[in-house]
């Protein structure tokens, strides 16, 4: 593609992220400058919000970097049954909404939760519950970047160190550390970013003492109209998640490419303590990752007629078609901006990091720009849907980055001397080649939009409740039978949720094929 | 009768190619000798019109291509590691030039099979292009490359993926089989053997120009 034609592609992401990104930045930034940048630290009550929303981030990580290292050095080093299918398990946790994982550690952990009628101890105040939620999101990354890292070690590098009379113990700590440490590093990055500008989890999980900055926004913007004093807020998260973004991306572009030809085998645990090891790791998985979601099943079931009569309920009718217009809304939109995107970013490091400018700003600062700089469109539904393609066009952009790295030139070069138009080359080699990438990447907006929390909470009408705004509004009435429901719908989420995954991972199995072929 | 005149090409601030020209005649193979990195493969590119020239012209039969986009010289080229397309099966690797130039997809794969039945590859019609072997796509991309009867064939380090059995062999094949064509070619490779067992005449490419080598 000629360069001309990249740069008029991307005007069109680029030209959506001014519009509903820079630009409201730009104006939270006017917002907040109207008070001392200092103020936010002066105040006790909102540097507790600061110093605690940093805290629960970094406790995260230490958290997932000590369960997760060892359970990914477990999933890469031995081979047993049922080992791919966690692998492709540790996805889930990418596409359950925040609010389902909320209802999921409720369920387990809450008051009359499951740990609860098993006879311990319910946890309904304090820290733990938040803590527990982020371990829940943020172990799998972990643990899928360190089993990627360990994957690329060199079987020949071990060789060399154990016959240099290196113990296992020592080549882990001089081989395989080193190599596992930059993908770690950048995966521990991520893990911060997402728990310090959390807001889904920490609303539901944290209460009035525990609760985040983001959580803190919300409440100064719509509870106490306190604009300013929630755009200084706004700002110095801003700085906050902009500088790990940058590290980051430092981070992640010095990760080498896959590396494969001489991977350490796999082999079968031996003798107890191994085999101890990979049910120890197995169990680390099950009770942080999948109990949860375990949980909420099992609640749902025993929630008798009444609660699952909130399926039939006329708002409910109304909110699953609005999360599924919407969603529908917002992946198209997201498409044609992720590919257009992609194509454009194909040989530009700069563009290319530029579609990951959504993730980096929370979608509580998204939404709070869009409703000072636009005021007279909030209730307009063009806005939300965009603000939900927002959102989700990165997954789309990323994925199909990856789909054309993977694809050789040539392939378009020898189309083009076989007599095809740089148009029919992209409908009949380049379009065919990303379609694996294009449905993963419409798999994760799609499930980034299904679960649209923030967004909507800022932005839509009240006759525009989705499933996730209903879920909180059942949340907030008191009585069990409330709680009840609001457990069926976020079932529901969680199912339109594994349908997001269920399409994921069979792209995954498409992709691998597809780069294989190529 | 393919003609370039004085093509250059500067590359991240040298010369790549400088005052480069060359005639290929109708019937002829012409191979450009070289080490890595010295330009050979961009100048096949820039004679596909796939690379933009920063100076020179390209000729066929007295017309000037050198604006022409690539689709419309009417060349095929040919990369060392094959560049089937991965989602098409034999049969419509083979046929996509011929779709391209406007025929029914039911006709071009008829005439594919043909194609294929001529390179005793009929029984593969139906393959997946990754599940045949390094001569077999080797012989695939061939096929692709003639069925639509290109007025030149470039070829870059055709056989450098093969083994050193299967390129001895398929060189032979090739030349006959291009020899029967007749269209000018021109091959790049850095494996001078290769060159003499098919090419009439030889270039090297040294600092950027050409030296006859024989």
């Amino acid at each position: 593609m000629k360069l001309r034609a990249r740069w008029l592609l991307g005007t069109v992401p680029l030209a959506f992220l001014l519009v509903l990104l820079v630009a409201p930045a730009a104006r939270l930034a006017m917002e907040g400058g109207q008070l001392p940048w200092s103020t936010p630290w002066q105040d006790a009550y909102l540097r507790w919000r600061i110093e605690w929303s940093l805290a629960q981030a970094l406790v995260t990580c230490v958290g997932t970097l000590l369960l997760g290292v060892p359970v990914a050095w477990v999933l890469a080093r031995f081979e047993f049954a049922g080992r791919s299918w966690v692998l492709h398990a540790l996805m889930l946790p990418f596409v359950v909404p925040n609010l389902v994982a909320a209802m999921g550690v409720l369920a387990l952990l809450g008051p009359q939760g499951v740990v609860q009628a098993l006879g311990g101890a319910a946890l309904d105040s304090g820290p733990w519950l938040l803590l527990y939620g982020n371990l829940f999101f943020n172990l799998c990354l972990v643990v899928r970047a360190c089993t990627e890292a360990l994957g690329q070690v060199s079987a020949s590098r071990i060789a060399a160190a154990r016959t240099l009379g290196a113990t296992p113990w020592r080549v882990f700590w001089r081989v395989e550390w080193p190599a596992m440490a930059p993908w770690l590093l950048s995966a521990l990055c991520l893990v911060f970013l997402y728990c310090a500008s959390g807001f889904g989890l920490a609303l539901v999980l944290g209460g009035q003492e525990y609760a985040t900055v983001e959580v803190e926004i919300y409440t100064l913007v719509a509870h106490e109209l306190e604009l300013a004093q929630a755009a200084a807020l706004a700002l110095w998260m801003l700085g906050l998640t902009a500088g790990l973004a940058l590290g980051y991306t430092a981070l992640a572009r010095g990760l080498a490419a896959p590396q494969r030809a001489d991977t350490v085998p796999r082999r079968r645990p031996q003798g107890v303590g191994q085999w101890a090891a990979v049910a120890v790791a197995l169990l680390v998985l099950a009770l942080v990752c999948a109990a949860p979601l375990v949980a909420i099943v099992a609640k749902t079931l025993h929630a008798g007629a009444a609660a699952w009569g909130v399926l039939w309920e006329a708002g409910t009718l109304q909110a699953l078609w609005n999360s599924l217009r919407f969603t529908l809304m917002a992946v198209g939109l997201a498409t044609l901006l992720g590919l257009s995107h992609a194509l454009a970013a194909r040989r530009s490091t700069l563009l290319r990091a530029l579609a990951f400018l959504p993730l980096v700003l929370s979608p509580v600062a998204v939404a709070f720009g869009l409703l000072l700089l636009y005021p007279q469109w909030t209730a307009s539904l063009a806005l939300l849907v965009g603000a939900y393609a927002l959102l989700a066009y990165p997954f789309v952009a990323q994925s199909l980055a990856a789909g054309l790295d993977a694809m050789p030139r040539h392939l378009g070069q020898v189309a083009r001397s076989l007599g095809a138009s740089p148009w029919r080359v992209f409908w009949r080699v380049t379009l065919p080649l990303l379609r694996p990438a294009l449905r993963r990447g419409m798999a994760f907006a799609a499930a980034t939009a299904v679960g649209e929390f923030a967004v909507t909470l800022f932005l839509s009408r009240p006759e525009w409740a989705t499933l996730t705004t209903r879920v909180y509004e059942y949340l907030g009435r008191p009585g069990a039978a409330n709680r009840d429901a609001a457990l069926v719908l976020a079932c529901l989420l969680m199912a339109l949720a594994l349908l997001a995954f269920a399409v994921i991972e069979s792209t995954n199995d498409a992709m691998k094929e597809s780069t294989r072929r190529a | 009768m393919l003609e370039l005149q004085n093509l250059c090409k500067t590359w991240q601030g040298r010369d790549l190619l400088r005052d480069v020209s060359l005639r290929v005649a109708s019937g002829e193979t012409v191979a450009i000798l070289g080490p890595s990195g010295s330009g050979k493969s961009t100048l096949l590119k820039m004679v596909a019109g796939l690379e933009s020239l920063d100076a020179g012209r390209v000729y066929f039969d007295g017309q000037d291509i050198t604006a022409l986009a690539p689709e419309r010289r009417h060349f095929a080229l040919m990369f060392q590691d094959f560049a089937l397309f991965p989602h098409l099966d034999v049969q419509d690797n083979v046929a996509f030039g011929l779709i391209e130039q406007g025929l029914r997809k039911a006709d071009a794969r008829t005439q594919a099979c043909a194609m294929l039945e001529r390179f005793g590859l009929q029984a593969l019609a139906r393959a997946r292009v990754t599940r045949l072997s390094g001569g077999e796509q080797q012989r695939v991309a061939l096929a692709r490359a003639l069925i639509t009867r290109p007025r030149v064939l470039l070829l870059d380090e055709p056989f450098s993926a093969l083994d050193a059995a299967l390129r001895l062999q398929l060189r032979e094949e090739f030349r006959q089989r291009i020899a029967d064509v007749g269209m000018a070619t021109l091959l790049v490779t850095h494996d001078e053997a290769e060159a003499r067992a098919m090419a009439a005449r030889g270039y090297a490419v040294e600092q950027g120009g050409l030296r006859l080598l024989w």
